[in-house]
């Protein structure tokens, strides 16, 4: 009997302790931190390498475009040009002419009609840069609509210059996006290479596994309930999503959103959200990040002939919520609903 | 039985519960619980299967917020002194990885639950 069990005994607590031993042996343990700018939440997850200082320096990476593109803060350069506005040429460094260069090539895929930098007069008169929100008469959103436009900017070599008074720009449609890729490039300069960092910026995410091709669960979130709607699967990726949900104010029980169409002066409504999936190569966080509002102020007509002109150039898919509720793809992306789970 | 068979039961038992002990901790599934942040520090944690309401009174870094659990799984926030009410519009969270967040406050309210295998939500 004893030496029956005696083995047994044996084989039990061996395999506790290799259970134990393989249990704590396993994947280092993330390390979350959380961050506030630019008007939102940055929050950083980060395992493996030197977690702590890598998120430490992710946020000084944000802070820094932060600083760079700003509208209200005094050291920004776009607080530089705007004042400026009416006046003459302002000199500013490469890094930001290139970002608005990078900003007025997607306008241009559809002739500013969904994005246009220069549209921040108008998002004022709705109250969006004070949070004093009030529906504008027509007249003054045409009057204000005739200067609001990118056509008043004239970028030539690192000097950019605001023709009206009147007009001025505001980047914060692509700074959140170009943050991600000024993350990335640092990420990728890291020895020793972390396993995986996970960048949450306002919603706008860069998934990031240095090459190791993981596959990751992208979860859409649903414009009017709770939870997802589903999931999309990619590799290492920004992605960026424009929906109408976070950044509201209601009046008799209509709602206007923050993202406004700049060919109509009036808050997008077309779509609930677009979410943009772009793979990793410099400046598509912002490109995505800009795409975003591209496709979340065209109707569904003009976002199918959109994709093709830009198909092949980095996008790995795009999610629709269009103003139904309805969800549609874009490009080689199969999306799992949360139903069919 | 003998006393060393006794003590072998005990032995194999004590094996047996160890093993057990181990499985849960390890396969642990938490009942859905909220997690509330002040600038990145927990603030408080609530259990979201509870059908009890529960009312919390945090301070944000702006001023006080009221939070509330409606005892059917849901949370959010009641009242802030934000400027935006962004918070307060927010549709109550309740799934992993739903949040309400209020940036002037530097409050986060996340859900965390048992795995759904979501990496991140794109919003």
């Amino acid at each position: 009997m004893r030496k029956a069990i005696a083995p047994i005994v044996a084989l039990i607590v061996a395999g506790a302790g290799l259970a134990t031993f393989f249990a704590l042996r396993a994947s280092p343990e993330p390390v979350t931190s959380t961050y506030f700018l630019m008007d939102t939440v940055l929050t950083v997850k980060t395992t493996g390498g030197d977690a702590a200082t890598i998120n430490e320096h992710l946020h000084a990476l944000a802070s820094d475009v932060d600083s760079m593109t700003s509208y209200y803060k005094a050291e920004a350069e776009t607080v530089r040009v705007n004042a400026a506005a009416g006046k003459g040429p302002v000199s500013v460094s490469p890094e930001y002419a290139g970002l608005v260069k990078a900003a007025v090539a997607i306008e241009a895929i559809d002739h500013g009609r969904t994005f246009d930098i220069a549209i921040s007069p108008v998002s004022s008169l709705w109250g969006f840069t004070t949070k004093d929100f009030r529906v504008p008469a027509a007249k003054e959103i045409s009057d204000t609509l005739a200067y609001s436009h990118s056509d008043q900017l004239v970028i030539s070599g690192t000097t950019v210059q605001l023709r009206d008074h009147r007009a001025r720009i505001d980047l914060g449609g692509i700074a959140k996006g170009y943050s991600l890729d000024v993350m990335e490039e640092y990420l990728h300069t890291i020895k020793p290479q972390p396993r995986q960092v996970i960048v949450d910026f306002g919603g706008n995410l860069l998934l990031y596994s240095g090459g190791r091709k993981h596959d990751w669960k992208i979860g859409i979130r649903d414009p009017r309930g709770q939870g997802i709607i589903g999931y999309v699967q990619s590799g290492d990726a920004f992605v960026a999503t424009s929906g109408d949900y976070e950044r509201y104010f209601e009046r008799d029980g209509k709602r206007y959103c923050h993202i406004i169409d700049p060919s109509t002066g009036y808050p997008g409504t077309l779509n609930q959200s677009a979410t943009v999936i772009t793979d990793i190569q410099p400046m598509h966080g912002a490109i995505g990040d800009a795409l975003g509002k591209v496709f979340f102020c065209s109707p569904a007509e003009t976002q199918r002939s959109l994709f093709q002109t830009i198909q092949g150039q980095g996008i790995v898919g795009i999610v629709l919520v269009d103003a139904a509720g309805t969800e549609s793809t874009l490009g080689p992306i199969s999306f799992v609903p949360t139903a069919a789970q | 039985m003998k006393r060393s068979d006794r003590i072998t039961a005990v032995v194999i038992l004590a094996a047996v519960v160890l093993v057990v002990v181990f499985w849960i901790v390890m396969h642990h599934t938490p009942g859905t619980l909220a997690v509330v942040h002040v600038d990145g520090k927990v603030v408080a944690t609530v259990d979201l299967t509870s059908h009890e309401v529960q009312t919390l009174h945090i301070t944000g870094v702006l001023g006080p917020l009221v939070i509330v659990a409606d005892g059917k799984g849901s949370i959010r926030v009641a009242k802030a002194t934000c400027p935006d009410q962004i918070c307060v519009h927010t549709i109550p969270a309740r799934s992993p990885g739903d949040q309400v967040i209020c940036v002037p406050n530097h409050m986060v309210i996340t859900v965390e639950g048992k795995g759904t295998g979501i990496d991140a939500i794109a919003q």
